[in-house]
């Protein structure tokens, strides 16, 4: 007992007397004026010591993307411009699009001193189609027949058909894309699915100094050579010295560890946690200074997808109804506190895309009427969403349109009882809604648990809505194992999720092709989860492979389907994505956000190493 | 009966309060019967009030009143706690006792399938089972899942009581004096195995309450359904506690400490009195004091 | 021999039976769970919207992984392939981090897991039981039923609001303790490394701790009491025993029974990890590999911690019945 006691007495002084020993808890043997500290996006990770990028199901968001990988092009989805990495131009394809050239930047090397070449990336291309079940390699299998260099920074593909958009298997749209690997290293490698890349020869600005078996951290250091990189010639000398990206666990312990400054950028937070932070850390900021504060020009928007399979949702005029029976400025100022842009649209609505998509459409979308000529299109509503945050004490600095979204769909719950009464729908005697064949309408929501919590608190939100209108409605929470194989078998009614296109929409509305239906029960692992045919949306996608992405009569094409999204409403659009990427500015300074929007604010991208030499030090210790 | 109560009541403190907790405890899962708002309905009042007259216990973010809100989740959480005790000590304490009693290969085929489930890691395999049943899960469901855990280990223990308790004297006295094995069971031996059933009892209501709880915070509960767990679920989504809305966070807590507080002194208090040997105890004290 | 034969032979049998029953089960388990692991693999690809991928690749890469994963074939023919994979010591390859061996995952995190948790079992076991031996024993004493109070009041507090007032406390508002990890970063093994590691267990291990004593407590206190009435103990102290040697010699001995128990299971039963410890405090350790691998339907991995789990509570359980009567010469091998 005495003994027992005695121990923890010691234990106790020990931590105490190590507290004060180590200035930093996080960084007791790094400068921390020279260190920049970042939220590791996947979190633990269960086999920290794999870098091999190529390989299926490997986590690259912690580090290894943003800090040792390059790819060609990347795409910034808040300025919309193209940032030319290891290409050094745009690629050029023969009249027919059957053959593509790149030229490649020159003086860029691999960490260990090798030049970056054409031969890598020739490399690449034939090493991935070889090995099957490797990322990419079902693609080049697909599209490549050829591939050689005509000299030592020039590729030229030969493809197996008409590709006019096979740039983009090398373009980082969103999140990440092919990168090139080193000849040098993969050549000596005999299965690639079982080669960890360790240590990995990287050719960003950054090496891989130290990480944690345990996998909570991994610490880059910066290369002296970081002018022979992309980075380096592009926009000159990354800041940090060092950047050490780290997973501190749930919200809460971010949110203490960035009031403490030791951790300067945050992948996400939910609204409450934001407030916390922001009442207790004055250096922190997201994207607005003031209210609403989130970066909402992320590239996907939230949805209440339909299975269209499942009796009564593919009736076209409950689809019509449900959405008018939903207030969307109560949705957002209930379910969101008002920080949210609404997203009508099927294109999110980015700063860039609603200026490209949603201003042009909007003198359509004032006069566009439902089969009985009911005009459904509501443009108030930024303004009462901000007439909202007025009353709550929040200075809106700037114009509600820009900050809110356009408008929404009215709330209507007359011409939604007049839809549903049209197809048979009857109201109980409590005000309760019945089925054509008289049995009470439940609807389940199925929504992700645990995670990507805007998804979950807008389906609360809705239900309520819902049931306000006089619908039983119950939401499901699932974890994400489970909710994925739901969504790929159509195991659902109503969803919770997050499928619109934005920058990428080129590729992403390929997938509603009828081509890749797979009926309910059956995985569409292709995409079209909410099982839409349509032979007008068909059309559409067959003009719209033949012509390159960039082409204006592409952007024509994908108007032409924006539209035909409103008509048949297959999965009403509520808000698009928010983040509280929270950025704390004890440290370091001039990240991207709505002052200085230069790009994106994504720590979590292939992206953001073109952030790092932006970013200035405050000169704090 | 009534009695028995009312001198217990009287004389025991522990079980006078006890016995109020438990009373105002279950009064206020009556009221929710009476609760004006719906507990699965947001944005019904203001959010996020300290508690005032208008709201005992404050509001939470969702814009529901915690105070009629808790009234569900006690009603509720109490059911499920029950539910699971009863399923699962109604299995665990036969299984034990038979397995006791009999020996030889009934004991061994009923501890092959006791210990088959004690040794499956209980929460793991719960997470798997609320991810499968994620669609049905209820009060009920989560009561029968849970009980798949608990009944083994009441099912040991009673079995160890009783092993060492056949090797006491008194079951001797009592075989060769011609009583019979359940008679032995019942008049010698359940006096020793109910204090155990009772803490059991009680231990497996707090478990399951406990257990739910953790599954509440993985998201893996009845999330709409308002229990103790799923009040701290959403109290901790909505960072309750950092946010300094206690009241959201605080009120649960203090529920679950009453009730175990209230449960804990009614079992010790009842087992001592069912206990033979203290009552004789008892009186004799009384007998010196007086 | 006749020992063997009679008591030790009997319970190897019911080992392996309990051993192959409960593997079935956890077997059998998840596979009638909505989880393929070949969609969680091409989700994570597509989750971010990550990478130029036209429908009919992604097609292409489902059907090789499928191969790949070995997840063709029945039920039955996979669980017979389980059964021959784990007598050569073989989990096989971990699905969601393929190829990487199960056993190397697991061998990564458990020594984090049993390090914690068995420090913190057997502080909190022997706090709880002296303490509520003694708090049973002496239970007129003013200080036995301020220890009682206390306990009764900690330990129904939810295990995982415990933690985060902890780490709220004594990380963020007296920022003592560490919030992250197992040591800090770029430490090298050395005094200072040792250091370390106290330093971030110590907050997980206290929490715990504390639930752990508070549950010890009241269940030894309550056997204690029982087993203080009882003939042979009132006899001792009329005798003139001392009352230290009446406590320690005749009551915890008698009520150790339960706990010994209790401790082993609680011990065997590591190595399934502690989820919500490893969550709050954001500590390596198996658990939430574990809830990575349920979640994600990632078999092998999920089996191979889970067939660890299940030896280390059966091995426990057979030990403390091949030892019971070491403790408790009342019951007779038979």
């Amino acid at each position: 007992m005495k003994k027992l006691s005695l121990l923890v007495l010691f234990l106790l002084i020990l931590s105490l007397l190590g507290s004060s020993v180590t200035l930093s808890q996080v960084l007791p043997t790094l400068p921390r004026s020279e260190t920049l500290i970042v939220d590791a996006l996947h979190g633990r990770l269960a086999n920290p010591k794999d870098f091999n990028f190529w390989k299926p199901g490997v986590s690259v968001g912690n580090g290894t993307q943003q800090m040792l990988l390059d790819g060609l092009w990347y795409l910034d989805p808040q300025t919309g411009k193209t940032i030319y990495a290891l290409a050094e131009s745009d690629p050029v394809y023969s009249k027919d699009f059957t053959k593509m050239t790149v030229k490649l930047r020159k003086g860029i090397f691999w960490s260990d001193g090798k030049p970056f070449t054409a031969d890598d990336v020739v490399f690449t291309v034939e090493y991935l189609k070889k090995h099957q079940g490797m990322n990419y390699s079902a693609q080049f299998a697909k599209w490549v027949s050829k591939v050689y260099k005509t000299d030592d920074y020039t590729v030229v593909f030969e493809l197996t058909e008409s590709a006019p958009f096979f740039h983009y298997i090398f373009t980082s749209i969103v999140y990440s894309t092919c990168y090139i690997m080193p000849k040098h290293i993969f050549e000596k490698v005999e299965d690639p699915l079982k080669f960890e890349f360790n240590p990995p020869v990287s050719l960003g600005a950054y090496v891989l100094k130290n990480y944690d078996p345990a996998g909570y951290w991994w610490l880059f250091e910066r290369r002296a050579d970081w002018k022979r990189t992309s980075v380096g010639q592009l926009y000159g000398m990354p800041r940090p010295k060092y950047v050490l990206f780290i997973y501190y666990g749930p919200d809460e312990k971010k949110v203490m560890a960035q009031t403490k400054h030791e951790l300067d950028l945050i992948f996400d937070l939910t609204p409450e946690a934001w407030e916390v932070l922001r009442k207790s850390n004055p250096y922190s900021r997201v994207w607005y200074k003031d209210f609403p504060w989130a970066w909402m020009d992320d590239v996907r928007a939230r949805v209440m997808a339909f299975n269209l399979e499942k009796f009564p949702y593919n009736i076209k005029d409950v689809r019509w109804a449900l959405t008018l029976a939903t207030d969307i400025v109560d949705v957002v100022t209930s379910g969101f506190d008002g920080i949210a842009r609404t997203n009508p649209l099927f294109m999110a609505a980015t700063a860039s895309l609603m200026k490209e998509f949603y201003l042009p459409l909007e003198g359509w979308l004032k006069n566009f009427a439902l089969e009985d000529g009911y005009m459904p299109w509501d443009s108030t509503v930024p303004y009462r969403i901000a007439d909202y945050a007025k009353k709550k004490g929040y200075k809106v600095r700037g114009e509600p349109r820009e900050i809110f979204g356009i408008g929404w769909w009215k709330y209507d719950p007359t011409q939604a009882e007049k839809l549903l009464t049209k197809n048979g729908f009857k109201k109980d005697a409590r005000g309760k809604w019945l089925l054509p064949d008289g049995k009470p309408w439940r609807i389940t929501i199925t929504a992700p648990a645990g995670f990507e919590i805007h998804a979950t608190r807008l389906a609360f939100a809705v239900a309520d809505q819902w049931r306000k209108f006089g619908i039983d409605v119950n939401v499901e929470t699932v974890e994400a194992g489970p909710f994925w194989s739901k969504w790929h078998l159509g195991d659902f009614e109503v969803g919770s999720y997050w499928s619109v296109p934005a920058t990428d929409f080129y590729s992403f509305i390929q997938q509603y092709h009828s081509r890749f239906y797979k009926p309910t029960g059956e995985v569409a692992s292709a995409g079209n989860q909410i099982r839409l045919k349509n032979k007008k949306l068909d059309e559409l996608l067959d003009k719209l492979v033949a012509l390159q992405p960039e082409d204006p009569k592409a952007k024509d094409l994908v108007v032409e389907i924006i539209k035909l999204f409103v008509e048949e409403k297959p999965l009403p659009i509520f808000i698009i994505n928010l983040k509280f990427n929270a950025q704390d500015h004890y440290y370091w300074t001039k990240f991207p956000n709505a002052d200085d929007p230069y790009q994106a604010p994504v720590w979590w991208w292939g992206q953001f190493k073109f952030i790092l030499p932006h970013i200035r030090t405050t000169g704090r210790k | 009966m009534f009695v028995i109560l009312k001198d217990l009541f009287k004389y025991d403190k522990r079980f006078a309060f006890g016995f109020s907790v438990i009373l105002i405890l279950l009064f206020l899962s009556i009221l929710s019967f009476f609760s004006p708002y719906n507990p699965v309905l947001w944005s019904l009042v203001p959010k996020n009030l300290p508690p005032s007259l208008k709201h005992i216990l404050g509001t939470n973010s969702m814009g529901q009143d915690i105070f009629w809100n808790i009234t569900h989740a006690i009603k509720n959480s109490i059911l499920l706690g029950s539910l699971t005790a009863v399923i699962s000590i109604t299995i665990g304490t036969f299984v034990g006792l038979v397995a006791g009693y009999r020996g030889g290969s009934v004991d061994r085929a009923l501890m092959s399938i006791n210990d088959s489930f004690i040794v499956l890691p209980s929460l793991p395999i719960l997470i798997l089972l609320s991810t499968m049943l994620k669609e049905r899960l209820t009060i009920a469901v989560i009561a029968v899942i849970l009980s798949l855990f608990s009944w083994p280990w009441g099912g040991r223990q009673v079995r160890a009581i009783v092993l060492s308790l056949r090797e006491r004297e008194f079951t001797y006295t009592a075989f060769f004096s011609g009583m019979g094995t359940l008679k032995t069971v019942l008049k010698e031996h359940l006096p020793f195995v109910i204090p155990w059933v009772m803490a059991n009892f009680i231990n497996t209501i707090l478990w399951a309450i406990g257990m739910e709880t953790t599954l509440a915070i993985f998201g893996l509960s009845s999330l709409e359904t308002p229990t103790i767990g799923t009040t701290i679920y959403w109290a901790n989504q909505y960072q309750a506690l950092l946010r300094g809305i206690w009241w959201w966070i605080l009120t649960p807590v203090i529920i679950a400490v009453f009730l175990f507080l209230s449960l804990y002194l009614l079992s010790v208090s009842i087992s001592e009195f069912l206990d033979p040997r203290t009552r004789l105890q008892r009186m004799r004290m009384e007998e010196v004091s007086t | 021999m006749n020992l063997l034969k009679r008591y030790i032979l009997p319970r190897l049998i019911q080992y392996f039976i309990v051993i192959f029953i409960g593997i079935t089960i956890v077997f059998l388990a998840p596979r009638f769970i909505p989880l393929d692991p070949v969609i969680s693999v091409i989700n994570r690809i597509t989750a971010y919207g990550a990478q130029y991928m036209d429908p009919e690749a992604l097609e292409k890469l489902t059907e090789t992984l499928k191969e790949l994963y070995g997840l063709k074939g029945s039920i039955f023919e996979q669980y017979i392939k389980f059964w021959k994979r784990l007598f050569r010591g073989d989990f096989g390859p971990s699905l969601t981090i393929f190829p990487t061996p199960v056993i190397s995952i697991i061998k990564n995190s458990l020594p984090w897991t049993a390090g914690l948790l068995i420090i913190a079992a057997l502080l909190s076991w022997s706090i709880g039981n002296i303490l509520g031996g003694l708090a049973g024993y002496f239970s007129n004493k003013k200080w036995a039923k301020v220890l009682s109070v206390i306990a009764m009041v900690i330990y129904p507090i939810p295990y995982y609001i415990m933690a985060l007032i902890l780490i709220i406390l004594f990380a963020y508002v007296f920022p003592i303790f560490p919030i992250v990890g197992g040591y800090s970063i770029g430490i090298n093994p050395s005094f200072s490394f040792i250091f370390s590691l106290i330093k971030h267990a110590f907050l997980p291990a206290l929490a715990l701790v504390i639930v752990g004593i508070g549950w010890w407590f009241l269940s030894m206190r309550s056997l204690t009491s029982t087993i203080t009435s009882e003939d042979y103990v009132v006899y001792a102290e009329t005798m003139g025993i001392p009352k230290n040697k009446v406590l320690f010699q005749y009551v915890m001995k008698n009520s150790m029974l339960p706990q010994i128990t209790n401790l082993a299971l609680q011990i065997g039963g590591i190595f399934s990890g502690s989820l919500v410890t490893e969550y709050v405090f954001s500590y390596p350790g198996i658990g939430q590999v574990l809830y990575m691998a349920i979640n994600n339907g990632d078999f092998n991995l999920l089996m191979g911690i889970v067939t660890f789990s299940i030896l280390g509570i059966a091995t426990a359980a057979l030990l403390i019945d091949l030892l019971y009567p070491l403790f408790d010469p009342r019951v007779r091998y038979r």
